[in-house]
């Protein structure tokens, strides 16, 4: 038999000690003795037999931001989370979310164990006759069934479809699994229904298919489009501790915000423009118009024009100084540029026109307030212009991040100290000893292999976008490419949560689903088998932070507790399914063994690259919790690029060494003329009508609303929603911010006059609807929305999630996405879930 | 009949159930209980079905809180807090106090013409004050906590802990004075110091009881000594208003059956002023207390603006008090028995919807709920308690049956004494 | 003896709640039971429309009305100003729920409000305490109003008494980004991730919350009604305290 790798001696579980000197002192000491001031004929119980408080690092799970969490465990039960103080990310902070895990791991409708469904049909209403098994039988049941699609020459009809991901141990083991099995929806990630074109929009303009880092707590000026920066943006916990700085620094960081409904981030802010939805990046382009115009541009970063030869007679009339002048195009080759390409050409094209009144006619914003803001952010540095979902989720919504983004740049505020810092740079993990080269079979190497995926992102179709969940029920169900056969489905719901979300239940009536949440759920309504997951705080996992502040952290979860329940972690799922497969890949799962094994060599790479906090391998790792190594390693000023030599930002980069480190976009500048879309142009043109010249520039693009109805819909995620699970919990249910909600339901927020002509009154049941689908809730008249906007937080609205969230007297009836048309942003891919069209009436 | 003549001491009492239920055997015995009587008479069927009621509605409630709990209330943390259980405990308990006042009429001031009614209304002090513990009981958490933490704790600071004391002191005095009344001991010093100490102690509770709401500064709408005054008028004029009913009860609504004294005073113009006077005194009560809440600015007042809009004000304002008022001030209506009963039935009826509209009604804004409670608080009475009010309402009838049977009630001095009858129906 | 107090700088709280959240974790509270809550207001019209909010603890004031009008003496004032219902003794007669000015106090028998099932009878306890979840907290301590309550009796914050009371004696400020304090410190405020929160000994001249309320001009709420609350508000630029206790009534 082959052994694992990497000496895979598995010590006993232990809980780790507190190591704060007061760690387990404050909750350690209610022994018996602590209590006997209590006279014994009183009712109290007696105290716990205690066995001391013992505080075990974790990061939490409800977020992707992956703060580190000290989990208080006494007598085997967590009690408590708390952010862990030595964590640079949660510094002993957390958000409302942070705490939830001790609701979460004892959640009254856990599932118990794999189980798999004895009842044929499927659907809502179908009980699925879940039937208790061994993990042996789940197991072999799976591994049969991919032992067949093998045999019938069929892999490709294997699916992955996950959340999300945490790191090589779960997700990241499916890339190999998928090349070892023969498929190529090894892994159909959810992002194109997350945030994708946020991604693609610094992907294309500096080169980084990832989120950016920002330096929140050396700006001064922080200008923020469509997201949620105090309810949902992340790293959630980190803006608020760096929103508490940034409010009470000196000078205050003063704060605008764009979005089309009153949230907490509106009004906590210095000004809120209530803009159309869909209208961001009009905005944002007027904005620039402002900047060049009035000469508020960043010389150092953007460059500029070239000085005009002067005639040497003193006497002859002088040409004027160029400048940027409304409607009037300047000469390209006069205009000099160091990290940009295309400023020349985008005025031309786009921006010479994009007036504040103008745009004051699209977006209702008065143009006075845009002048004003352009002003403001142009001139008081560092600053840095944000955006997520609410500018981005539109037809046009890449459009709309470019010209946005393109802000940073134009202000020189792009790698700067305070303004948008970088990138997130890597962890120094050591590569596993073992390559999936080796145990492939002739099988998965066969050119028969390349199929298209189901979801037929990077394809024709869908050139440019990374993932497309959401078309994966539509394409399923027409059988284009094909159609699947078995899906494991890990922390994602398109049932749910994608948009026209009912497809996805005619879609999962034909698959043979294998659910791995630890929890019921709309997806495990269809499932036929459950392979339970461990809930988070039961897990040993290891993950790399989301982009923080640029330098790489990484961290672990430790299991505060044992299991509760006959689950197994999902990574070892997937391994334990792959020691099953007929041929070599057996072999390749029998030498990883399991996760654990993963994760102790990877630790193996701290040895050479020690923590800040002295991390250096797997136990001293366990001990913090976190591995990270300050600082970010480059730093733009004055148009200078700088990289960390050790001691300081001393070091000046070439503009080689720029393309290759920092911006490496194939020009290595910053692209507002954006090179991949130039070569795209065909299908820009295709998909936007735009003739090649333009398809490369941040423009004004209208966009088209999914849907049917005289109102916009948007569909907004709350300060207190954890992702996914937090609709059975209810204690969530009961502290939803009243804005939106309260103690028991969700509202529909309706503007008054919006409500007055259609006769609704507060707390009416009103039924929103359109083409695709209808649901009914209760409607909350309030000035906090546009009148031509109605909002509805996606929280309710569950039909199988657990007592709670299936609350019957619950509303909303069902998921926001019922009303939500799948339409998706052509370049990217982002679904387009805030510009739908409504129609809202009284029931 | 079970006695030709009311015993007149504990032991009489006893000898009399003892041989009674040695003649007629267990269940016979039983069965005179419950019907107080061989023959059917009208105090034993009003004992019978209040006592069927009330134990209907006790049981009903005492599921809810075996098996609910308080939970089976509808008051909540966020909302009303005290609920129609305390505004059914402070209805019953300004009866009995507005009842203790109007037998101080004739036993302290010496408005002899009252003596007629002074027992009837000891009696049912008592049975009015019981029925409201009753049902404050049911309502608090932890009841019989009360009994050694009230006086371990001495809270002197709390209004509740003096109205406690001050009601236990009345319903002592209550007994003591129904005791020597028994003992047809009207005059000693004794009986008079009782009878002097008990309409101080009535005073100090309802008074008491008047400060438990008008001292919460943080409730505008009950705040203010005016309080304490309001709750001591109304009490008399719930008294008035329930005797006047209980004791045409007595009689089979038909004065005919009166003794010439109790006749006297039913046909006279006296107990119509007395009682008219009482009205009037509410009414201006009452409209000065709704001129301040609507025209007062002060935060929290805005529950005044709520409640003028519940037809409840209405009826209690126009045909609980204002029609009464004309019936007992109109020469031509106010000696009528008819208008007499009809006016105290309304009255008492005003006051129940009063003591609502003043407990709910105080607390309808909300106390720093923001938008959790984006209006005035919702609050409607559950089942559980109606159902403690109907105990409350039971108890009393029945207990008034019982001691219309077991006791004289309607005995006077025996100076007044001259042709005095038992009432015909008993 | 410390005279514990709270600030809360309302420039710098964004409403995330994430007080309520570790409070009623902390404390084992029923979904609801929010003993530290955030309130929330809207004001103003559309497109020049507010939302306002503060976090809302139990005040411990110096004259609290709570204490005055318990008539059992359940609810006292420590000797270092913590106001806490002694459960043993309460009757649950609610008379310090009418008697609060900020409405800071729990009767949890009460319908649960958020859908569903009574948690109290998923998680049924089998001893006096009313209800007993996996994750209740080991604390408990019924005669300071410390861990899950039973049946029928009025509930409060405790400024974390089980924590606070633990701290070593002469503790100027409980700064829970200090590893030797924030065991001792409120839940609410070793969580508060804007650190808008400050606890301390405002008997203490020296202490950072003397110097918060100096500095930034602390008001306290409702401050007419003269229960000198012990929690302090520091209203900055972005933040104000409400002068009315309900937000405009629709009467």
């Amino acid at each position: 038999m082959d052994q694992p790798i990497l000496n895979p001696k598995i010590t006993r579980r232990r809980f780790l000690q507190a190591t704060g000197a007061a760690g387990a002192v404050g909750l350690g000491l209610e022994k018996t003795g602590a209590l006997n001031t209590i006279s014994k004929v009183h009712a109290q119980p007696a105290a716990e037999k205690s066995g001391e408080t013992v505080i075990t690092k974790s990061f939490c799970h409800q977020c992707p931001a992956r703060c580190g969490i000290d989990v208080y465990t006494t007598n085997g039960r967590i009690h408590a989370i708390y952010g862990t103080l030595d964590n640079p990310l949660s510094n002993g902070k957390l958000c409302p979310k942070g705490h939830y895990g001790v609701y979460l791991t004892y959640d009254a409708d856990r599932i118990k164990g794999p189980m798999k469904r004895t009842n044929p049909k499927k659907g809502r209403n179908e009980d699925p006759k879940f039937v208790p098994i061994s993990w042996d039988e789940a197991l072999d049941i799976v591994a049969a069934r991919l032992n067949v699609l093998r045999e019938k020459g069929e892999s490709h009809r294997f699916a992955t479809l996950t959340g999300r991901g945490w790191g090589y141990t779960d997700v990241g083991l499916l890339k190999e699994f998928g090349q070892l099995y023969g498929t190529p929806n090894y892994n159909l990630g959810h992002s194109s229904m997350c945030s994708d074109a946020s991604e693609f929009v610094k992907h294309v303009m500096d080169g980084h298919h990832a989120y950016s880092a920002y330096d929140y707590s050396n700006c001064n000026y922080l200008l923020v489009f469509g997201a949620g920066f105090l309810e949902a943006f992340r790293p959630y916990n980190g803006n608020m501790q760096n929103w508490g700085k940034m409010r009470t620094k000196a000078p205050k960081t003063k704060v605008t915000v764009v979005d089309v409904h009153l949230n907490t981030t509106g009004s906590a802010a210095d000004r809120l423009l209530l803009t159309k939805p869909g209208t961001d990046g009009a905005l944002a382009l007027a904005m620039a118009h402002v900047i060049l115009t009035e000469g508020l541009w960043d010389r150092n970063f953007v460059g500029d024009f070239k000085p005009v030869a002067q005639p040497k007679d003193p006497d002859a009339p002088r040409p004027p100084e160029p400048r940027f002048e409304t409607g009037k195009e300047i000469d390209v080759a006069g205009f000099k540029e160091i990290w940009t390409v295309g400023v020349a050409e985008w005025w031309n094209l786009e921006l010479k026109d994009r007036t504040p009144e103008w745009a004051e006619k699209i977006t209702g914003i008065p143009a006075r307030d845009i002048v004003t803001v352009a002003r403001e952010f142009a001139t008081t540095k560092p600053a840095v212009a944000l955006f997520e979902r609410g500018a981005s989720a539109h037809t046009n919504g890449v459009y709309n991040g470019m010209a946005i983004h393109a802000l940073n740049a134009l202000t020189g505020n792009m790698f700067a100290k305070g303004g948008l810092r970088g990138y997130q740079m890597k962890t120094a993990w050591a590569k596993l000893p073992i390559k999936v080269e080796d145990y492939q079979d002739e099988y998965a190497k066969s050119p028969e292999r390349k199929k298209p995926r189901i979801d037929l992102a990077k394809t024709k179709k869908w050139p440019l976008a990374k993932n497309m969940m959401q078309e994966i029920a539509i394409n399923h169900l027409k059988g284009e490419p094909y159609k699947l056969d078995t899906a494991i489905i890990y922390l994602t719901g398109g049932i749910f949560s994608g948009p026209d979300c009912t497809k996805w239940e005619d879609m999962w009536r034909e698959v043979f689903v294998i659910d791995t949440s630890p929890y019921p759920g709309e997806t495990n309504k269809f499932a036929d088998l459950i392979l339970p997951d461990h809930t988070y705080l039961e897990r040993l996992q290891i993950a790399d932070t989301y982009p923080f502040e640029g330098y790489p952290i990484s961290m672990i979860r430790t299991p505060a507790i044992k299991p509760l329940y006959d689950t197994k972690v999902f990574g070892d799922v997937v391994i334990e399914i792959g020691k099953r497969i007929k041929g070599p890949m057996a072999d390749y799962y029998k030498k990883i063994g399991n996760t654990e094994n993963i994760i102790k060599w990877m630790c193996e790479g701290f040895k050479d690259k020690p923590g800040d906090n002295g991390v250096v391998d797997f136990e001293t790792f366990k001990q913090k919790g976190v591995w990270y190594r300050k600082p970010y390693a480059y730093l733009q000023k004055d148009g200078v690029f700088y990289e960390w030599d050790g001691k300081g930002y001393n070091k000046v980069m070439t503009p080689e060494e720029v393309k290759a480190k920092v911006m490496p976009t194939p020009t290595g500048k910053f692209e507002i003329k954006v090179t991949e879309l130039e070569h795209h142009a065909d299908y820009v043109k295709e998909k936007f009508g735009l003739p090649p010249e333009r398809a490369p520039f941040p423009q004004w693009i209208e966009p088209r609303h999914g849907g049917d109805g005289d109102l916009h819909f948007v569909s907004p995620k709350l300060a207190g929603q954890a992702e996914g699970r937090s609709s059975n919990l209810p204690h969530v249910s009961a502290l939803i911010q009243p804005a939106q909600g309260g103690k028991h339901d969700v509202y529909l927020e309706i503007h008054p006059e919006a409500a007055a002509k259609r006769g609704i009154k507060d707390g009416d049941r009103v039924r929103i609807k359109n083409k695709i689908g209808a649901i009914e809730v209760l409607a909350r008249v309030t000035h906090t929305t546009r009148p031509d906007t109605v909002v509805l937080p996606l929280i309710h609205g569950h039909w199988a999630q657990g007592r709670w969230a299936e609350a019957k007297d619950r509303l909303p009836t069902g998921s926001t996405n019922e009303v939500t048309e799948n339409l998706s942003e052509p370049l990217s891919g982002l679904a387009c879930y805030h510009s739908g069209l409504v129609s809202v009436e009284k029931v | 009949m079970i006695a030709k003549q009311e015993p007149k001491s504990f032991g009489e009492v006893f000898a009399l159930l003892s041989r009674l239920y040695r003649e007629e055997g267990a269940v016979n015995f039983l069965k005179l209980c419950f019907t107080l009587g061989k023959t059917p008479t009208p105090a034993g069927r009003w004992w019978m079905w209040s006592s069927i009621l009330t134990v209907a509605a006790f049981l009903f409630v005492m599921y809810q809180l075996v098996f609910v709990g308080h939970s089976s209330f509808n008051t909540s943390s966020d909302g009303v807090n005290w609920g129609m259980a305390i505004s059914t405990y402070v209805f019953f308990a300004l009866i009995s106090s507005g009842l203790t006042m109007i037998a101080s009429l004739a036993m302290v001031f010496g408005f002899k013409q009252f003596y007629p009614v002074a027992k009837r209304c000891i009696f049912l002090a008592i049975i009015t004050l019981a029925s409201g513990f009753a049902v404050l009981a049911l309502e608090l958490g932890h009841p019989f906590r009360m009994l050694w933490a009230m006086p371990t704790g001495m809270q002197v600071m709390s209004p509740m802990f003096w109205m406690g004391v001050f009601y236990s002191i009345d319903l002592v005095l209550l007994f003591i004075k129904f005791y020597l009344l028994w003992q047809e001991d009207w005059d000693s010093p004794l009986s008079k110091f009782v009878g002097a100490a008990s309409f101080v102690a009535v005073i100090l509770a309802s008074g008491m009881l008047g400060l438990v709401f008008g001292s919460m500064v943080m409730r505008p709408m009950w705040y203010g000594p005016f309080t304490s005054i309001y709750f001591m008028l109304t009490a008399a004029l719930c008294g008035a208003a329930a005797i006047v009913v209980t004791t045409y009860m007595a009689y089979g609504f038909d004065r005919r059956n009166m003794g010439p004294h109790l006749r006297e005073l039913a046909e006279g113009a006296d107990l119509p002023k007395v009682f008219a006077t009482l009205i009037g005194i509410t009414l201006v009560m009452f409209l000065t207390r709704f001129w301040v809440g609507l025209w007062s600015n002060l935060d929290g007042m805005d529950g005044f603006h709520a409640l003028v809009r519940t037809p409840l004000f209405h009826v209690e304002l126009w045909l609980g008090l204002v029609v009464p008022f004309v019936m007992m001030l109109s020469p031509g209506m106010q000696t009528k028995m008819s208008h007499q009963m009809t006016a105290a039935f309304l009255v008492l009826g005003a006051m129940f919807i009063n003591r609502y509209e003043f407990i709910i009604g105080g607390q309808l804004v909300p106390m720093f709920k923001g938008m959790w409670a984006a209006s005035l608080l919702p609050y409607e009475p559950s089942a559980t308690e109606w159902a403690l009010t109907v105990m409350g309402i039971g108890m009393s009838l029945a207990l008034y049956a019982l001691g219309e049977k077991l006791f004289h009630l309607s005995a006077v001095p025996p100076t007044l004494l001259e042709t005095e009858d038992r009432p015909a129906y008993a | 003896m410390a005279k514990w107090g709270m600030v809360i700088d309302l420039e710098k709280c964004v409403g995330c709640q994430a007080c309520t959240v570790a409070c009623g974790m902390e404390n084992t509270r029923l979904p609801g039971e929010h003993w530290q809550d955030v309130i929330f207001f809207q004001e103003g019209e559309y497109p020049n429309t507010e939302l306002k909010w503060f976090p809302r603890p139990c005040m411990h004031c110096e004259n609290p009305s709570c204490v005055a009008v318990c008539p059992v003496r359940a609810t006292y004032k420590t000797e270092e100003g913590q106001v806490l219902v002694d459960w043993e003794r309460c009757i649950g007669c609610k008379y310090c729920m009418i008697a609060c000015p900020y409405g800071v106090r729990f009767y949890t028998e009460e319908k649960p409000r958020y859908g569903g099932p009574d948690v109290k009878a998923v998680f049924k306890s089998g001893d006096a305490r009313s209800w007993d979840p996996p994750w209740r907290a080991p604390q408990e301590d019924w005669r300071h109003g410390v861990g899950v309550q039973p049946h029928d009796v009025v509930s409060k914050c405790t400024f974390c008494y089980h924590r606070v009371s633990k701290a070593p004696k002469g503790t100027a400020d409980l700064d829970p980004q200090n590893p030797a304090l924030r065991e001792f410190t409120p839940a609410c405020v070793v969580t508060c991730p804007t650190g808008a929160r400050f606890f301390g000994d405002l008997s203490n001249p020296h202490s950072e919350v003397n110097k918060q309320i100096a500095y930034k001009n602390g008001v306290r709420l409702l401050d007419h009604l003269g229960n000198k609350p012990q929690v302090y508000y520091l209203t900055g630029e972005g933040g104000s305290v409400p002068a009315e206790r309900a937000s405009k009534l629709k009467v």
